[in-house]
């Protein structure tokens, strides 16, 4: 018998209400000891909330799912009390006497997936959404949630095991009458399935990228306006700005949202030789932050002829030729990775952020999925499969064919649960009159 | 009444698997018993006579290659060889024979009787006497009690045989013979879990009255495929053609004015029959859009003129098979010899075995064959060599030997069965071998001869041929890998000019070998081996042209070896493994995987769930050693 658990549902921090939700077996004895009752199923009832003692610690609305008609399948009691901290943790805590205990993160999620509630795909799309940071990624994390990662998935699943009953029953039944799929039939449905497949990986990336964001690292020589470009990008003053040479020694952090893609960016130490201790300090934390940066906006006074980045960071750097106020050259993107701004008037930065949200794999109007690592590698891998299916009916290898196409499944299979040999006969007897 | 002398393994059964069964059993020194019913039916093919086909012959050369009877008697008694898939690659190739079926029969009859350690006796087995769940003894028909170390039951059909034909029904575990009723119900009293399947064969046809002239020849192969290793093309005898022809609309329209007389479909018949072997009733229900189907049409032998219809399996009445038969061309004036029928028989759940074929409840007791669920001489072979060896092996207190999924047709059936059971009668196709590219035909000896020699299955005048193939195999292979073809140098010309295939800069035989185009007459034409190496070549070539495929899946076994080696312990409660679905926990639960690569194969399962099951394992051995 599974125990039973209790959660705050609601965010940390004072809001307007405070929602305890308590999910397993003794939920209905917590309802009996906390409210006097079990609340009619599914009907909002307003109750007090006591100790056995008759203290009230709270009063609000009470919501009962009996089992398996929950979120997770099992008896849920749902409090909605006052968001106050002190209230919840009052009224957690005797639910905590009651022989519940504290719900691990995600562990409701956890047993709605349990309880056949929600599919794998489903139930880590709800991990997801929980994580999220951005409302990008919450509606990407939503679409999985409502299955269509799952069924995107599960169409190619489909698909796949289409062609393989072709082809494996031209290999197991090369005797019989079944009908057989010509190569340029075969070609066909196998480029069908890889432009389905490009699609499937490009909106989970996307749904990825959404939820990773990137990091971007302000770099360049002291003065040349890095930290004026921060607080322009934030939209805040968050570095002092001053025209000596130096003032900022240390790392300084912020975050934006370029339409939903959450950027994390680093203002580092201008890099010159100091023997100012705290100076070089700065300029060390400056380096760490460039090597695990996304992406280097490498900043130059446009006044200068030439100012290129460091070659080590060469490949990932934009450089920001800033300051064109003062030179009276026209503000926007160069091209070769370049870009000409003026950090105090904004000029010249929308061009900038906007190849940002490219370099990061952000793309508009793509419906992305929250897709996560694994499966993105499960996919990729299924069309490394696919291709050498390709290959090999050049090569008129029906063996091999099927091979790729086994290896392609196994991978789908990964994220959408395995389709076995015996399921796969079953479909081709289902398919062609087999048998003498 | 005792039998004068006690025997280390008991087989019952002179079919396919209890004779493999018996051979493995005497040749791994264990004095072994062989309990038939009638001596003249030892080796008896029930069905079609033929043996091999695609999946199937892969388990045949592995029985041969295990030193097991089946190859050389399909090669003494084939009168008409194929190799099938014969334009597709050499993994999925395979040789099928039309065999005689007295050649055969006395072909395996003359093996079991030149067998050392082998004694036959002709009684049926009536009852087995088990003590503190293990068995001890078996009863005959006689009231011999005949005593022995482990027994091996290979029933086929007659375990509760049943037979029907239209609304006609009796007892009988083969068209002639009796069934085993009394057995039938003495193994239900046992803690086993019984099942009832079903299986048809075709009406036999007199070939004196087929018009020949109007079915379409087929003629068998040349060069023709032998089945074993150790033979070669003069061993068969005469070879003769086999013939197709159709049913037809006709056909089809007598069948169905007989369908309400068939035990199929009015529900007399409850067991399972399989997919892939369907009657014709059932075909013409089921693909209703079909106005033809095809029927091989089989000799029975060379002296005799019966003809096997391959393709028409029923239990029709016999006024309708009679009327149907007559509908097809060819068959205009064809007289029935035998009626076809369908025959319905006990089976156990093969999930109740341990993969050395004993059951898991009853020591010393194994299983092979149809009583396993499965169809098929080759099968029921096949699980008789190992069910015969392991219960050698038992009685002589040594560990059971049985072939992983990746290094034999043997381990992918056994290991399919004893964890997934048998839902109808199971049947060897490729497509059921994840690791295909390489259970070839033509490699079986190099993957199970040495461990043969080894478990003593393997004598030494095929160990020695087995050798010398070796050497010469790992001759060309050096060759390949150590000649360096130099641009502009004579071989290189030589070799373009053969293969058309153009050498560019300084190459290795061996990658050159890898292009598709190059093949094994390619290499002997420009010199480098001789026209006696080009049988070696062809085969080493083979592993050349799947190398990548062949390393990749060698790394998913070192994977799964390591990973998915990880027992699962009996008594693991999968009921509180929170994050599995309910379908996984209670197909885990009724199956009891024992290690997470056995879990892997229930349908279903997906990486998550494995590593979830993972961490169980581990912490499950956690508490029990601290408790």
């Amino acid at each position: 018998m599974s125990e039973t658990i209790c959660a705050v549902a609601t965010p940390p921090g004072r809001g307007g209400i405070g929602i305890v939700r308590i999910s397993g077996p003794a939920s209905q004895e917590v309802a009996q000891v906390l409210l006097g009752q079990v609340p009619p199923p599914r009907i909002a009832t307003l109750v007090d909330f006591r100790t056995d003692e008759g203290e009230t610690l709270d009063s609000g609305i009470a919501l009962y799912f009996p089992s398996p008609a929950s979120y997770t399948g099992e008896d849920v009691l749902e409090l909605q009390g006052h968001g106050s901290p002190v209230a919840l943790d009052r009224v957690v805590g005797y639910i905590l006497e009651q022989g519940v205990r504290m719900a691990n993160p995600g562990e409701f999620t956890e047993r709605a997936f349990r309880n056949d509630k929600l599919d794998l795909a489903q139930a880590e799309a709800v991990a997801d959404l929980i994580a999220s940071g951005s409302a990008e990624a919450a509606r990407a994390a939503t679409r999985s949630l409502a299955g269509e990662f799952s069924r995107c998935v599960h169409e190619l699943d489909r698909k796949i095991l289409t062609l393989r009953i072709y082809v494996e029953s031209a290999i197991d039944f090369a005797e019989e009458e079944v009908d057989f799929l010509g190569d340029q039939e075969q070609v066909d449905q196998l480029v069908a399935m890889q432009k389905l497949l490009e699609r499937l990986i490009e909106r989970s990336t996307a749904g990825l990228t959404m939820q990773l964001g990137m990091d971007v690292a302000i770099a360049g020589d002291p003065n040349v306006g890095k930290s004026s470009l921060l607080n322009q990008l934030l939209g805040e003053d968050r570095a002092i700005v001053t025209a000596t040479a130096g003032t900022t020694r240390d790392t300084l952090h912020g975050e934006l949202s370029l339409d939903g893609l959450p950027v994390r960016l680093t203002d580092t130490a201008g890099l010159r030789k100091s023997d100012d201790p705290i100076e070089v300090i700065g300029m060390k934390r400056a380096e760490a932050a460039l090597e695990v940066a996304d992406c280097v906006l490498w900043v130059v006074d446009d006044a200068d002829e030439n100012g290129s980045p460091p070659k080590e960071y060469q490949a990932k750097s934009l450089v920001v030729r800033n300051k064109c106020d003062l030179t009276g050259k026209t503000p926007g993107g160069l091209g070769d990775d370049t870009f000409r701004t003026c950090a105090l008037t904004g000029a010249g930065l929308d061009e900038l952020c906007e190849h940002l949200k490219q370099i990061a794999g952000f793309r508009t109007g793509i419906d992305a999925f929250a897709g996560r690592p694994r499966h993105i590698d499960s996919l990729k891998r299924a069309r490394g499969a696919l291709a050498s299916a390709v290959d090999e009916l050049s090569t008129r290898q029906g063996e091999l064919v099927a091979e790729n196409l086994r290896v392609a499944h196994e991978c789908l299979g990964e994220i959408v649960g395995a389709t076995t040999s015996d399921d796969l006969l079953g479909e081709i007897f289902a398919t062609f009159c087999i048998g003498k | 009444m005792n039998y004068p002398t006690a025997f280390d393994v008991i087989v019952i059964g002179g079919g396919h698997a209890g004779v493999e069964a018996a051979l493995a059993s005497a040749r791994v020194g264990a004095s072994t018993l062989l309990l038939t019913q009638a001596i003249e039916t030892i080796g008896q093919m029930s069905c079609n006579p033929a043996i091999g086909g695609i999946g199937k012959s892969h388990l045949v050369r592995e029985i041969d290659a295990l030193g097991g009877a089946m190859a050389i008697a399909a090669d003494q008694a084939g009168i008409h060889f194929r190799t099938l898939n014969n334009s597709k690659g050499p993994a999925v190739r395979a040789t099928r024979a039309q065999a005689d079926r007295v050649l055969y029969r006395n072909a395996i009859r003359q093996a079991v009787e030149r067998q050392p350690n082998l004694t036959v006796f002709q009684d049926m087995m009536v009852d087995l006497t088990i003590k503190s769940d293990r068995v001890v003894s078996v009863t005959s028909r006689l009231g011999l009690e005949i005593a022995g170390g482990t027994v091996v039951l290979t029933t086929g059909t007659f375990l509760g045989g049943r037979i029907y034909i239209g609304e006609e029904q009796h007892a009988g575990g083969r068209a002639g013979d009796s069934a085993s009723v009394e057995l039938s119900e003495k193994l239900r009293e046992l803690p086993l879990s019984a099942g009832r399947l079903k299986t048809g064969t075709p009406p036999r046809i007199d070939g004196n009255t087929v018009d020949f002239s109007k079915l379409e020849a087929q003629p068998g192969d040349d060069p023709r495929p032998v089945m074993s290793f150790l033979s070669s093309p003069e061993l068969h005898p005469q070879q003769v053609n086999c013939h197709i022809t159709h049913t037809n609309v006709q056909t089809h329209d007598v069948i169905r004015r007989g369908l309400d007389r068939s035990p199929m479909f009015t529900g007399e018949i409850e067991g399972v029959g399989p997919r892939y072997c369907p009657s014709i009733e059932d075909k013409i229900v089921r693909f209703a859009d079909r106005d033809q189907h095809q029927i091989f049409v089989e000799p029975e032998g060379l002296q005799t003129t019966e003809l096997y219809p391959n393709g028409i399996s029923t239990s029709l009445p016999f006024d309708i098979q009679f009327e149907a038969v007559r509908t097809i061309r060819g068959f205009e004036d064809a007289l029935i010899t035998r009626p076809g029928y369908a025959i319905e028989y006990d089976f156990f759940d093969p999930r109740g075995l341990m993969p050395s074929l004993e059951t898991k409840n009853i020591e010393n007791l194994f299983f092979a064959g149809q009583i396993n669920g499965t169809t098929g001489y080759e099968e029921a072979a096949a699980q008789g060599l190992v069910a015969g060896l392991n219960a050698a092996r038992k009685a002589a207190g040594q560990s059971a030997w049985v072939p992983q999924r990746h290094e034999a047709y043997i381990g992918v059936l056994i290991d399919d069965l004893t964890t997934m059971g048998a839902n109808e009668p199971y049947r060897m196709f490729t497509s059921r071998a994840e690791y295909r590219l390489r259970l070839r035909q033509d490699n079986a000896d190099l993957r199970l001869t040495p461990v043969g020699r080894e478990l003593g299955l393997v004598t030494g005048d095929r160990y020695k041929v087995f050798s010398a193939r070796r050497d010469r195999l790992e001759k060309c292979n050096s060759v390949l890998a150590g000649t360096t073809i130099h641009l502009n140098s004579d071989l290189a010309r030589k070799l373009s000019k053969a293969s058309g295939e153009a050498i560019s800069k300084d190459v290795s035989l061996l990658d050159f070998a890898k292009r598709p185009g190059v093949r094994a007459e390619h290499l002997t034409a420009s010199g480098v081996f001789s026209g006696r190496d080009e049988s070696h070549l062809v085969q080493a070539l083979i592993d050349v042209k799947y190398h990548g495929y062949l390393r990749r899946q060698d790394q998913a076994i070192e994977r799964s070896r390591a990973q998915l080696g990880v027992e699962l312990p009996r008594d693991m409660e999968y009921e509180g493994i929170d994050g599995l679905s309910n379908e996984l926990r209670e197909k885990l639960a009724r199956v009891r995987p024992a290690t997470l690569g056995k879990a892997s194969n229930i349908p279903g399962m997906t990486p998550a769930a494995l590593s979830l099951l993972s961490v169980h394992a581990k912490r499950h051995s956690g508490i029990r050693k601290t408790a």
